[in-house]
């Protein structure tokens, strides 16, 4: 009896050894950081999709339920029948694809030019699109709006809920942004490439359309979700330019749900997911691409 | 003929058809729409908020903006007085202050949490590509999405479950409004800054923490550094440069920022900052020469700050 005591006590001893040995301080250290870097950034996640799935019950109980007990779509219906949702995703997909397909056209031209071509001016211009990064976005809604309802009222079209205004600012917005990660993409391609073409007898922007472009996929992709990811989050702009309920983009229309007088966080949660849903999965699936552009001072944010 | 033009070709005035005049004009031409845009949508603009900043404009004349009275410095002297702008002692800061102090405070720890995010990434263990792609979703998440979330998190009733869980800890006796509780709602936005753009932060960082050379550390190990003294000593100095430009530009946006605010506060208890401020004056009083006069001002305080910065912490960096 007191002998296998003993020996199970070495033994467990050796094994505590064995993982003392193994946790050392800072590896400790380590795990305990990455925990909490990993919990503190996934539970908001979670806690946005798990709560988007409960009932008005379970949002309003006197504990908040961790796990809902079955996946049950009330959230959801109430958003796409009362809520109307559907018009809301509508209308941000038709300003988030315009403005990324147009800024990504723009800024090809804009940032071919810039990288290889020389021109008059070329600095003082570069320095001017810098400078979009020292304004905020709020000094400049107010002549922006007041600009437009003038230029408006001449060509007779209205400021409020035109979602092709919406799409110019968000371009003004995301230009810059892309030049320079084009720009500097572009710099990258060595010239001797685009040279021979030239020899070879193509034009300029034949050289453009058939050497430099298909070198710069990876780019131009990652240019266009950074452009289609800002048009899509947009809040202010969108809460300034659009009045009408139906032309709300998203975000507002969240804003709008989330401020109404009856509280419905498993709603606002069901909105959001759907929200983020692409975004995050957009991201993983080309991480790769965008992680420079990130670090690039890609997003103002 | 011939002989003058090969003796001094450069007084020759450019062709007009020339290759290179021909290349000049294309660049242009692929500029223009950008440049146009960007010009025409935000310089412009910008320049005519000084113009609006001097004039009365109310909803009334609002589409006729051009003929809206001047009135001097009526309105930054409105906007200095007002009590949501002006320092009024420790209890009550006014948007001015608390601008400075959130812009700050949030930077710095928005850095502090970045730097720990790359040093842990720096070193290869399984599942790195994972954690790294984990860490940025604070960031790429649409910022109503995260803001809303948190706000249900910090929710104020017992089922909120920030509440929830601190009460089973016994941490606190009765549920807290978080976000309606001054000081406490300040900490808060600061921390929900930290959270939402440490990723940047860490992305800057970490190429750096990459590109350092190996032979340093072996350096310092011969010379029997301790792993703090490898980074105070080794590491620190090699990111310097990074972290003063990390840091300016994350200022920067913090200042100018206004969605984080008006989503998580509106602006309430103790959290009031400048572009809300802004917006209150312009869209709720519907005074947009005081919301432009605001404007000015915050701009005005983020251009001395740049001065000073570029003057001072620059001129030290290069001795």
């Amino acid at each position: 009896m007191t002998r296998t005591q003993s020996v199970s006590s070495s033994e467990r001893l050796t094994l505590i050894d064995h993982l003392a040995r193994w946790i050392t301080w800072p590896r400790f250290l380590f795990a305990i950081t990455l925990t909490f870097f990993v919990t503190s950034i996934l539970f908001p996640f979670y806690w946005m999709a798990s709560s988007s799935f409960k009932t008005y019950a379970e949002i309003g109980s006197r504990h908040p339920v961790y796990i809902p007990s079955a996946l049950r779509l009330d959230a959801y219906q109430e958003l796409f029948g009362y809520w109307q949702f559907a018009n809301n995703v509508f209308n941000s997909v038709r300003v988030a694809v315009p403005t990324s397909i147009i800024a990504v056209i723009l800024s090809t031209l804009g940032a071919y030019a810039v990288a290889r071509l020389e021109f008059g001016g070329k600095e003082a211009m570069l320095n001017g699109i810098l400078i979009v990064y020292l304004f905020p976005g709020i000094l400049l809604v107010i002549p922006l709006f007041a600009m437009i309802a003038q230029i408006g009222s001449t060509l007779g079209f209205e400021v409020q809920d035109n979602l092709p205004v919406l799409i110019l600012t968000y371009l003004a917005q995301t230009l810059p942004v892309a030049l320079y990660m084009l720009a500097n993409y572009f710099r990258t391609i060595p010239a001797e490439i685009e040279q021979a073409g030239l020899i070879d007898g193509c034009s300029r922007l034949g050289v453009i359309w058939r050497i430099t472009l298909p070198l710069a996929v990876p780019a131009l992709v990652s240019v266009a979700i950074y452009t289609f990811m800002i048009a899509w989050n947009e809040f202010l702009y969108a809460l300034v330019f659009l009045n009408d309920r139906r032309m709300f983009t998203m975000p507002i229309q969240i804003n709008t749900i989330f401020n109404d007088p009856t509280p419905r966080p498993h709603v606002v949660m069901a909105a959001s997911t759907i929200m983020t849903l692409p975004v995050v999965i957009l991201f993983l699936a080309l991480e790769r691409f965008l992680e420079e552009g990130l670090s690039a001072g890609g997003v103002k944010g | 003929m011939s002989l003058s033009s090969k003796e001094r070709p450069s007084l020759l005035p450019q062709r007009w058809n020339s290759l290179k005049a021909r290349e000049v004009r294309l660049a242009w031409a692929m500029v223009l729409p950008t440049a146009l845009i960007v010009f025409g949508l935000v310089l412009f603009p910008a320049i005519f908020s000084i113009w609006i900043s001097f004039r009365s404009v109310g909803l009334n004349n609002l589409n006729n903006v051009f003929q809206a009275p001047f009135v001097g410095l009526e309105n930054y002297r409105l906007v200095i007085n007002d009590f949501a702008f002006k320092w009024q002692g420790f209890r009550n800061w006014g948007a001015a202050v608390t601008s400075v102090v959130y812009s700050f405070s949030s930077t710095v720890l928005t850095l502090i949490v970045g730097l720990i995010a790359a040093l842990l990434l720096n070193r290869p263990f399984r599942a790195r590509g994972l954690a790294r792609a984990i860490f940025l979703f604070p960031y790429v998440a649409p910022i109503v999405s995260v803001a809303f979330v948190w706000r249900w998190i910090l929710d104020p009733r017992p089922s909120g479950v920030l509440n929830d869980i601190l009460m089973r800890l016994g941490i606190i006796e009765l549920p807290k409004a978080y976000l309606a509780t001054r000081g406490l709602a300040l900490l808060l936005v600061i921390v929900f800054e930290a959270w939402r753009y440490f990723p940047f932060a860490m992305l800057m960082l970490l190429a750096r923490l990459q590109a350092i050379d190996t032979t340093l550390y072996e350096a310092a190990e011969v010379d029997g550094a301790s792993a703090w003294q490898k980074f105070r000593f080794v590491t620190l100095p090699e990111l310097r440069y990074v972290l003063g430009a990390t840091f300016l530009l994350r200022l920067i946006w913090t200042f100018n920022k206004f969605d984080d605010i008006f989503l998580l506060t509106g602006g309430g208890f103790g959290t009031n900052v400048l572009p809300v401020l802004t917006y209150q004056f312009s869209f709720r009083s519907y005074n947009f020469g005081k919301g432009a006069a605001n404007a000015m001002i915050l701009l005005l305080m983020l251009v001395v700050f740049l001065v000073i910065y570029v003057g001072v912490v620059m001129r030290r960096a290069e001795e």
